[in-house]
């Protein structure tokens, strides 16, 4: 059966949780992946989608349909994914050696050296993005992981295309910075 | 040039001017390096994620989710009073304490004068009556105290004697 996106959400704003299931079926990856570009751990990507979905459930009523559907979830997405990030600052407990720490791409590469390279560069990765002011930050998720148009980032974060390539700039100039010694590194 | 590396890397560029940064990329070494640079921090971000995705449950995840709507829904009876006394005004401005504590009082106060047994005057009543020419009797009992009059008239109401 074809997805209507309209009718779906007309469906899910009366209570119907077989509308809700439809609408997460057709972006738990998109809300996984942003979640997981913010927090670079699985468990907590995992929570924050499940956070989401049932936010969405219990505010979608608000959804006057005035932007397009992805630009109100996605946002609600990123910003559930900071706030836990905040809080996990000011709780500060986890450690990559625990389970569930970020994943390297083991998938991609089987080599020792290829895969104790990519934990590293995780590692320093996921520091130097929490170094990041949060809008751009989330400029580079939604454009380097989600793969957004500037002008589909703008309508998301309410901003100018101006802003956007703006703050895109600043971020990977940032994080060019913070990471230079490990990015040059060739195998 | 360069400030059209980065719309060019992120695809945002029109035909001509992509075709323009193509033919710069080919002489420029130090826009090589930008671009591969760019192209490295977008595997960093974006590889890990990719990896995750293939990885996750998403059956369970959406099982947790109808889970929580559910028991959010249907909240325990302790849940539900909880809740009607967050949301009561009158209960949230605390106004029960000493409204709860005058009605007590006036309960006490009242109930025993309610409920008080007051003794009831014992009241006579006549069982008989005799009629004759020469003495009228009449006999009045009470049953608390256990008591019995007898009264005697002699001619026209004149008493004689009682016990």
């Amino acid at each position: 059966m074809a997805y209507d996106e309209a009718e779906v959400i007309s469906r899910c704003q009366q209570g119907d949780q077989e509308a809700l299931r439809a609408i997460f079926e057709q972006y738990q990856k998109k809300v996984y992946r942003i979640a997981y570009g913010v927090v670079r751990r699985r468990e907590d990507a995992h929570d924050i989608v499940q956070e989401v979905f049932i936010k969405l459930f219990r505010s979608i009523k608000n959804f006057r349909g005035k932007s397009q559907f992805y630009t109100y979830l996605y946002r609600m997405a990123m910003n559930t994914a900071l706030d836990h990030v905040r809080k996990m600052k000011r709780t500060r407990s986890s450690s990559l050696d625990e389970e569930g720490s970020p994943q390297p791409a083991d998938e991609i590469e089987n080599r020792p050296d290829q895969i104790l390279y990519q934990k590293e560069l995780e590692e320093k990765l996921k520091e130097a993005l929490e170094k990041l002011p949060s809008d751009q930050k989330a400029t580079l998720i939604f454009r380097e992981i989600e793969e957004l148009s500037y002008q589909e980032i703008a309508e998301t974060m309410g901003c100018s295309i101006g802003t956007v390539m703006s703050r895109l700039h600043y971020g990977r100039k940032k994080l060019q910075e913070l990471l230079k010694d490990d990015l040059k590194r060739d195998f | 040039m360069s400030k059209r590396l980065e719309p060019y890397f992120d695809q945002e560029l029109t035909g001509e001017e992509r075709r323009q940064v193509d033919e710069h990329l080919r002489e420029c070494r130090t826009c090589q390096e930008s671009f591969k640079l760019m192209e490295r921090i977008r595997g960093a971000i974006k590889q890990p994620v990719d990896g995750a995705v293939e990885k996750e449950d998403f059956q369970l995840m959406w099982q947790n989710i109808q889970r929580e709507i559910r028991l959010r829904e249907s909240p325990s009876w302790l849940e539900s009073i909880r809740v009607w006394l967050d949301i009561s005004p009158l209960l949230q401005k605390k106004v029960w304490i000493p409204a709860l504590a005058t009605m007590a009082i006036l309960v006490f106060v009242t109930v025993p004068i309610l409920f008080k047994k007051s003794p009831s005057p014992s009241v006579l009543s006549v069982v008989e009556y005799v009629d004759s020419p020469t003495y009228n009797v009449m006999v009045y009992e009470s049953e608390k105290p256990e008591v019995t009059v007898i009264w005697l008239f002699e001619g026209q109401g004149e008493e004689l004697s009682t016990s």
